[in-house]
Order: C-alpha cells, then structure tokens, then sequence
C-alpha cells in the first residue's frame, strides 16, 4: 500500500464516507425492523 | 452425482485453478508475492476480504442457521461496518505510513520484538490450526451425503488451491477470489430461484415469505429481552449484534494477517480504506440474501415431504441400532404433523389471496402451534439418534442446504453448487496459506536470519521469494494434516470458534494497548500478554473439567481486557521507556 495521495472519491472528506457507512447501516436495521413487523 | 455435475465439477475447479495460474506473474520478490506490489484497486480488495471471511460453511451453516433459528444471526454482523470505519481512521493509516507486510511488524516499532514474535507466533499457532479445521469441515459434509472418501476430499479441499497459491501468492489468491466469488452468486441465486420455483402452483414469493414470516423464521431484528428482562444467555439479537460483533470484527479484521494481508495489497491508502468502506455496505445485505434462501428453504418444506433429520449417512447408520423402532416412531409422528403442516400452509395461502383476516389469523395460529410440535420431534429425533451413535454428530445444521440441492436441484446446478463448496473453501483457505506463510517469512525467518555480507540485495530478495513458496506448500501440507485428525474435536464450527477465542482476545489486547494506551512499554504489555494468555487457557480448561461455568465466547473479552488491565498496572509500577514510532 502506496502512502500516495489521498484523493477521496465522492466527497472532500472521509468523514462523509464514515456517516455514509453508518447511515446504510442504520436504513438497513429501520427496514429489517419493518420487514419482521410486516411478516410475522 | 451424474457425469453432468461431474463435468461441471471438474470445469469449474480447472478454470480457477488455470485462472490461478495465468494471473500468478508477479515480481520475484516478497513485495511482488505477498502484496500484489501493493497494486490491487478497492473492488479487488474487497473481493479479496469477503472471500477471505466467507468460507464454505458461511454457505452451508447460515441457510441452514435461518432453516432451523430464523434470520436473526444477520444481526452477528451489525458492528462490523462499525469496525471498518474504526480500522479506517486508526488501523490502515498506520499499517500504510510504516509499510509494513504483517499486522504483527508494527508492534515492534510500537513495543519491542519480544511482543511481535509473540503475537505472530500466537497467529501462526491459531491460523495454523484452524486452516486445517476450515479444510475438514465441509470435507466431513460433502463426504458424508456423496459417500465420498475422506481422506481424498481432505486432500482435494485442502490440496488443489495449493498449486495456484504457491505459485502466485497473493496476486493469485485475490484474482481467483474474484472468479470465485462470481460463481458463488450465480450459484447461490440460482439455489434461491430454484426454491421459489418448485413451491407448488399459486405459491409465489411473496406468499412463501409470508408463511416464513407466520412461522416465525424472518425475526431479522430481535431486542433479546424476555418477560421485561434482557437475556443474557440470548446468542444473537440487536445489543450484541451491534457492541459484540463490533468487537469481534475489530479484532478479525485489524489483527488477523489473513485479512492485514488483503487490504495491505491495495494500491494506496484510498483504495485500502474504500476496499474496507464498501465491505461495510455491502456484507449485511449480503448476509441477509444468504439467510433468506435458509427461510425459503424452510417455506419450501412446508409445502413438501420434509426430512426429520438433514444428515443422511448418520440416520441410516443409526437405524441399524436398537433403536431404529424409537426412531421410526417419532418419524411417523413428524410425517402425520408434516401433512397437515403442509395443507395447513395451502390454506394460509389461498385465504391471504381473498384476504379473509380472521380465518387465516386461526390457520396462522394452528401453523405456529404445528411447527412447534414439529421442533419439538426433531430434537427428540436427535437425542435419539444421540443415544444410538453417541460418537457420531448429531446437529444437522450444516447439511441443511447440501440436502436440498441434492434432493431437489436439476442435473449440473447440483455439481455447480458442489464446486462452490470447493471455491468458497479455497478463497478463504489461499488467503489462510499466503497470511501463514507471510508472518513466517517476515516476522522469524527474514528478522532473525543474517544472510551473508557479500550477497547481492536482488539475490537475497529472489531467494527469500523462493523460500516464501516453501512456507506456503509447507504450511498447506501442515493443513490437511491437520485436517486428518480433525474428527477427533466434536463440533467443527465450535472448535474453529474455541481456538480463535484463545488467541483473538490476548492479541486485540496487545493492538489496543499499542493505538490507544500510549504510555505503556514494550515490557509491560509483553509480560501482560504472557499472563492474560495463561489465564485464558486456563479459565478454558477449568471450564472443559467442568470445575467454573464459562462460555467460550467470553474468553474473547476477557483476553482482551486482561491485558490492557495487567499491561496499565505493570506500567504504573514499573515504568520503562516507551518508544516513539
């Protein structure tokens, strides 16, 4: 792994990537929540 | 199997093994054949990690997992997107500013070599281990419902990947993890439709997934709490999901070489980062899918003649015991129930069509309390078949899935899904291999040896890079050795688990002490480790004589902890020089 430059892609920062990651996480578990309501 | 799937077989695991081959040109030197030259893009890498982390078992015990528990394991994995984003801003801009080749390297710039020989000999002794385990496991399963040799498909599990492993390091491991994983999906899809598709007429998914769901099999999101309290002894629900598999996936992904390995091949620091990002996105969806055929599968035997016990050899074998009149009774029982559960399932069906809610409420009602009955003779079935064979297994989890596909899939899906076993084995076996042979080189062979004044750097390097194959064929021979004896540790998964636990917490301990606890030395967290070691193996023996009551699991945290506490108080009272990496 190349130290090399640290051109993020999709945003300026990677703290915008880590919310992304969480935020899917967090859609995730609101629609495994609603898929175990709707289904039992 | 029939010639087709033999053909589709042997196709499949020539065309990886070839693919191997053509992709194993790398530079001959130890940057080439353990880093890719650190060229690898992020979608390579994250190819590379998640077929490193799902082995065969992933695909034969998680559907099997939903069948009989439902799909709540998917919540196991909601910290490790969590731990990505942690390994993202503490663990890779480390490892990538000091270019080092193993996880272990960087302890001792941060500590001392005392506590990277230690924590890499630890890694070499658990990995060592448990790759062989990771050989015997789907190996038992395959040889047990196809009545193939065990010794042979050890050696074919465990055997074969050797030649494009050795030959092409870690370039070969990730270019074939990315064919493999390729096929695994068109597979593992394909297993899906082919369950939706043989329901009978009038039974679409939307209906299967309902009656999934009236059974109670898709409870992904459980609370753990139980009569207003929280369960404690509850495996799988949302709080351990989340802070357990959190700790779990750091400890896998930040201190395990085989996974340090992959992401170290990455081209720059971006591509290793975005490799672990995106393996945060998409592993619990992943898990989720794979779960999901489990469930349908479940569906799936409600509407047909659904076997008691998934392990054919062991029932068979059990039926030649005194107690094949007691086995066959409870199976009359379960069929008479598996009837009624199935025309049950038809009318649960039919009323969602004309949506007549208070009758399909009573069917709903009557499926539950049949299915609980219907558990309820299973377990019966497998005390059993406990009490005929006590030697033999009795958890059929894993041959679940395997049992369908080889019941129910058409000529050449069968011997696809067959070689997916293989592929999902190899991918997480090469990388096992490459990560063994890595940590040998660099943490003993290449830090302790002195090669000659007068030697060349490039003759010293093409030499290295030729012993490094040695260590991956010797460690690959290590393997299926040890795979030949793994019939003697009980539950293959469990044994796999009970020696990661040995090791993970101590070593976690070690690597949190180094990024977060910067005031303490080598020496202190080095003793400190010794002892949480020989605390850990104890508390495990003291359980295994039954003298304390200790889950396996616990001894993770316990490690973990027991260092860092030791480590502070031996630092406190005896202070040595911390160095500054």
């Amino acid at each position: 792994m190349n130290k090399g430059s640290d051109d993020i892609p999709l945003f300026k920062k990677w703290s915008q990537w880590y919310v992304l990651v969480i935020m899917v996480l967090v859609i995730l578990i609101i629609f495994f929540a609603w898929f175990t309501k709707y289904f039992s | 199997m029939s010639k087709i799937d033999w053909i589709v077989l042997g196709l499949t695991l020539l065309t990886i093994i070839t693919y191997g081959l053509y992709k194993s040109r790398t530079t001959k030197d130890l940057d080439g054949y353990f880093l890719s030259n650190r060229s690898m893009p992020w979608y390579l890498v994250l190819l590379s990690i998640m077929g490193t982390q799902a082995s065969a078992i992933t695909f034969l015990s998680a559907p099997g997992q939903a069948f009989t528990d439902g799909m709540r394991f998917v919540q196991y994995y909601f910290g490790l997107p969590l731990a990505m984003v942690v390994l993202c801003i503490t663990f890779v801009p480390r490892f990538s500013k000091l270019r080092v080749f193993t996880a272990y390297e960087f302890l001792e710039t941060r500590f001392d070599l005392k506590t990277r020989v230690f924590t890499s000999f630890l890694f070499l002794l658990q990995r060592g281990l448990s790759t062989g385990i990771s050989i015997y496991a789907p190996s038992i399963i395959l040889s047990s419902l196809l009545g193939w040799n065990i010794v042979l498909t050890n050696i074919i599990m465990g055997g074969l990947l050797i030649i494009y492993t050795v030959s092409g390091g870690a370039k070969a491991v990730a270019y074939t993890q990315q064919l493999q994983f390729v096929i695994i999906f068109v597979g593992m899809f394909l297993a899906g439709y082919m369950i939706v598709h043989q329901l009978p007429e009038g039974v679409g998914f939307i209906d299967a997934l309902k009656v999934s769901g009236a059974t109670g099999k898709l409870n992904v999101i459980t609370t753990g709490y139980k009569n207003g309290s929280f369960d404690w002894n509850d495996r799988y629900n949302i709080f351990s999901g989340v802070i357990g598999g959190f700790f779990l996936a750091l400890s896998y992904f930040g201190t395990d070489q085989s996974q340090v390995g992959r992401y170290l091949t990455a081209k720059n620091n971006t591509q290793s980062k975005l490799g672990l990002l995106m393996n945060g996105i998409v592993k619990v969806p992943m898990q989720f899918f794979i779960l999901l055929i489990g469930a349908l599968l479940f569906t799936f035997y409600q509407f047909k003649p659904s076997p008691v016990f998934h392990n054919r050899a062991v029932e068979e074998k059990a039926y030649t015991t005194p107690y094949k009149d007691s086995l066959q009774y409870i199976r009359q029982q379960y069929d008479a129930l598996n009837l009624t559960q199935n025309n049950l399932s038809l009318a649960f069906v039919n009323e969602g069509h004309q949506t007549a809610a208070v009758e399909n409420d009573q069917i709903k009602e009557n499926l539950q309390a049949g299915d609980i009955k219907m558990q309820k003779l299973r377990v019966d079935y497998k005390e059993t078949i406990k009490k005929a064979l006590p030697l033999a297994d009795s958890n059929d989890t894993n041959y679940i899935f395997l049992r369908f596909v080889i019941d129910f899939l058409p000529v050449g899906l069968i011997g696809l899904l067959i070689a997916i076993i293989f592929l999902a084995s190899w991918g997480s076996i090469a990388a096992a291999l490459n990560s063994l042979a890595s940590c040998t080189m660099i943490d003993f062979h290449q830090r302790f040896s002195k090669p000659p004044v007068n030697e060349s750097a490039v003759f010293v390097s093409e030499r290295e890079y030729r012993i490094s194959k040695w260590y991956t064929f010797g460690w690959g021979i290590f393997s299926i050795f040890i795979a030949q004896f793994a019939n003697r540790m009980g539950s293959l998964i469990e044994a796999v688990n009970v020696l990661g636990s040995l090791f993970y917490g101590v070593i976690l301990g070690i690597f949190l002490v180094a990024f977060y606890v910067k005031r303490i030395g080598g020496r202190a967290v080095f003793w400190s480790a010794v002892v949480s070691e020989i605390a850990v193996v104890t508390l495990f023996l003291l359980n295994q004589y039954e003298i304390i009551g200790l889950s396996f699991l616990w001894l993770n945290v316990v490690g973990a902890l027991l260092v860092v506490m030791i480590a502070w108080f031996l630092q406190l009272f005896h202070p040595t020089r911390v160095s500054v990496s």
